[in-house]
């Protein structure tokens, strides 16, 4: 019985933590958990396609 | 012709009253503490010399260089205060 | 409604965001910390009318000419997304340059408020600003602000301000819409009537006592931190003092008290779990749950003492300074000085760090910043550089000093390297960079930096370093026919299996044991998972004794359970600290690079440099303590060579390409 309680308590941390990385992923941040790693917070079309400007 | 050498003998004159009679050609052989005037953004470099003006050095504007620390220079334009390389400063015309 | 702010660069625009919207972005006192826009919904306090209103943040620019990416993004987006109202954040200490890019806002035909920031700074210096006069002259409303400030701010009037302009139409006081742009005299003699103008509005409404290119204590300041010979001595020394009381004093203090509260979660925990539970179920969650995250936890108050001085350095506008002082010697190796932002903001997370490289313009130059940034020491390689000073070398401040210095000079190696490589070492660059004034560092914005990357630490501990520990307990508690592996054979495990290959790789560095190579390896996801993964793996539950009230006071029973002397333990850091940094990293660096070539020479490079790095280290290391070589020294000899080879034999062929490029030229 304590086998499926200690069971059910893993699974639901692990789930928890899956949960939690699914949607910062789907928030669209680069690196869950880096200092100001940048993410472009709601609809942006990013920065990616300005010139690129070569001397 | 009279009218360019007219134009040299005012800013040879000009020179004169501000690096105390120093054949001062760019910033880099500038003194430390004298205003000079700029004459000239010397470059290739179209996007430099933009980039320059906009930060308000360019020809007519004055520059003082404030401190030369290694191989930097700091400049005091408008009111900032930057650092700028050799190569940058013998760009900028006095 | 949707307001964008807009200013010079270190003009305080993120400070403001920040401010008025509560959130907590990157700000630092130099120019060129914020690369990309960023939104925030206004706070309901500042915002009285009800309507929600959201605030952009943008990168700084001098004009609306682009010059630099991130200058184009500003550009782009007041001129394509319409903002209902622009704010123009003006520096009140740089009038005559910042009202240059005004009158070039006020001609896009949007409602402009110029917010008077740095209004602070001018009372000090005497100098008054007739806002009257200057509203007046500009043809637009003019609120002066501190956003630094908590209350009295100006804030407030700003946005109602802000909301009042909405759909009104305002006159430019300079207007330049008769120009053909396409002709660049034409575009240049405006520009210079502009500033006339400029100019003209300046000597009216400023009063300024002191005039500003005089000689100030800031200037005397300046020539001793940004000295010739002094500079890098007093960067070092300050280095060591941020290590010294993160690591050494202040740190451990804190991270006692917290380590026995992760204990106390252990012991709380196998007391409830009793006798009856499954082995494989406890040992999941007792090690590899709570004691691969606390372990990695349990150096949070070091980190946040850390990040809160760094905060602290980068307030006050010394990071300028350093800039400065690398410059002389980036210069050299074909960087340039614009490298050092991306690296400097590389100490926090290489991820921003990599995406700063952006501003650099020269292509070789962006691409070598951003397979260089990740040798600086991030926040994540901390715990790591922690674990290792307080295990073998009793807190010493000098490893994390020393680890930054190398990556320093790793960084200006390798870059001498690639310039060499691509046989561009003729290129020349241009350094220029605003000097921002001194300032006392604020303590409350230094907190807040620290517990927002604190946080950050915290939820990047609970999700991928206890998914990853989690993965490598069962990895490690069953073998390939998923039965349990008997004790004493666990190198039957499947994760023993996966990392022995890679164990003999790392025999020559000294560390060729296969629960080290796991280590490592799990350091690709983050670099956090080299201290989680070698709890797990050692089942050692906290690297932090409670007892004797130091950290890692028990080092020496952890050094003897991992196996290892102290040179192969400093070999064993140095390869975790220089091998390529964790998987997000690489993206970033592929986003920036855009070149297949240059993202696979980058990663080999930085697994070459970890390699011949590790080795010296451990090789050399031995020699002087033992008097001997350490094992594998042929092999991995001739490892290095062959890879040391090859580089030169890129560098020879780089030189012939720049020789032909030069015989081209003349």
């Amino acid at each position: 019985m304590t086998n499926i309680i200690v069971g059910v308590v893993i699974v639901s941390i692990i789930g928890l933590s899956i949960a939690k990385v699914i949607c910062e992923k789907q928030k669209g941040v680069k690196c869950i958990g880096c200092p100001h790693a940048g993410s472009n917070n709601k609809k942006s079309n990013c920065s990616c396609n300005t010139a690129k400007l070569d001397r | 012709m009279a009218s360019i050498l007219v134009s040299e003998v005012m800013t040879g004159t000009y020179e004169f009253e501000d690096s105390g009679g120093d054949s001062v050609k760019n910033l880099s052989e500038a003194k430390v503490d004298v205003e000079y005037t700029i004459r000239e953004i010397e470059t290739n470099d179209n996007e430099l010399k933009s980039f320059l003006f906009t930060l308000g050095c360019y020809e007519g504007e004055t520059v003082t260089v404030i401190s030369v620390l290694a191989e930097n220079y700091v400049i005091s334009v408008k009111d900032a205060r930057y650092s700028i390389d050799w190569e940058l400063a013998k760009a900028i015309i006095v | 409604m949707k307001i964008a702010l807009t200013g010079n660069p270190n003009s305080g625009k993120t400070t403001m965001f920040n401010a008025i919207t509560g959130k907590i972005e990157h700000v630092g006192n130099w120019a060129g910390v914020t690369i990309e826009k960023k939104e925030g919904d206004i706070k309901k306090n500042l915002n009285k009318t009800g309507i929600e209103i959201t605030a952009v943040d943008l990168p700084g620019a001098y004009s609306m000419s682009p010059f630099t990416s991130e200058e184009s993004i500003t550009r782009d987006f007041v001129k394509n997304e319409n903002p209902d109202v622009i704010i123009n954040i003006v520096d009140a200490t740089n009038l005559s340059r910042s009202l240059f890019f005004t009158t070039q806002l006020m001609e896009l035909g949007i409602p402009v408020v110029v917010a008077l920031n740095k209004s602070d700074l001018n009372e000090k210096k005497k100098t008054a600003i007739n806002v009257k006069a200057l509203s007046k002259a500009l043809g637009c409303p003019v609120i002066k602000t501190i956003s630094t400030k908590v209350s009295d701010n100006g804030l407030e009037a700003l946005i109602s301000k802000a909301v009042e302009v909405k759909g009104k139409s305002q006159t430019a006081p300079y207007d330049s819409k008769r120009i053909d742009f396409a002709n660049a005299k034409a575009v240049e003699a405006s520009d210079k009537k502009r500033y006339e103008f400029v100019n003209s509005i300046v000597s009216n409404v400023e009063d300024r006592k002191v005039s500003s290119n005089h000689q100030t204590k800031q200037d005397a300041a300046d020539r001793i931190l940004a000295h010739k010979w002094f500079g890098i001595p007093i960067f070092a020394a300050v280095m060591w003092a941020v290590f010294s009381i993160s690591q050494t004093h202040l740190g451990p203090l804190l991270a006692d008290t917290f380590a026995g509260w992760i204990d106390g979660l252990y012991a709380w925990t196998e007391g409830m779990l009793g006798e009856g539970v499954s082995p494989i179920l406890s040992s999941l969650l007792l090690d590899g749950i709570i004691g691969g995250v606390g372990a990695v936890v349990g150096f949070l108050p070091l980190i946040m003492v850390l990040f809160f001085l760094l905060a602290l350095l980068e307030d006050c506008g010394y990071m300028a300074r350093v800039a400065v002082v690398m410059d002389r010697f980036f210069k050299r190796v074909g960087l340039s000085g614009k490298s050092i932002i991306p690296m400097v903001i590389g100490t926090g997370c290489a991820i921003p760090g990599i995406m700063a490289t952006r501003t650099i313009k020269n292509e070789r130059q962006r691409r070598t910043t951003a397979m260089l940034t990740p040798f600086m020491p991030c926040g994540a390689k901390l715990p790591v550089i922690a674990l290792f000073a307080g295990t073998f070398f009793d807190d010493a401040a000098w490893v994390g000093t020393t680890m930054y210095f190398m990556g320093i000079a790793i960084i200006i190696l390798g870059a001498l390297i690639v310039v060499r490589i691509t046989g561009e070492k003729n290129a020349r660059s241009f350094f220029i960079m605003e000097l921002p004034e001194y300032r006392f560092p604020s303590i409350k914005r230094a907190t807040i930096s620290m517990l927002s990357r604190g946080k950050a630490f915290i939820i990047k501990a609970g999700t991928i370093i206890l998914l990853c520990n989690a993965a490598v307990q069962v990895m490690q508690t069953f073998n390939w026919q998923f039965q349990v592996v008997a004790e004493g054979a666990e190198s039957t495990s499947i994760l023993a299996s996966i990392a022995s290959p890679f164990a003999i790789l790392l025999i020559p560095l000294g560390f060729g044991v296969w629960q080290l190579a796991a280590a490592a390896i799990t350091g690709f996801i983050a670099k956090e998972n080299v201290v989680g993964t070698l709890a797990v793996v050692y089942s050692i539950t906290n690297f932090i004794d409670t007892e004797e009230l130091a950290l890692v006071s028990g080092g020496a029973d952890v050094a003897s359970v991992m196996g290892l002397t102290s040179v192969a333990a400093l070999a064993y850091l140095m390869f975790n600290l220089f091998t390529p940094p964790c998987f997000a990293a690489i993206g970033a660096m592929n986003a920036e690079m855009e070149d297949r070539k240059w993202l696979w020479g980058g990663i080999s490079f930085q697994f070459g440099m970890g390699y011949v790095v590790a080795f010296l280290t451990y090789q050399i290391g031995t020699l002087i303590t033992t008097g001997s070589l350490g094992t594998g020294f042929i092999t991995g000899f001739i490892a290095v060579a062959v890879m040391v080879g090859y580089v030169v034999h890129l560098v020879i062929k780089g030189n012939n390409k720049a020789q032909q490029k030069l015989k081209m030229s003349a």
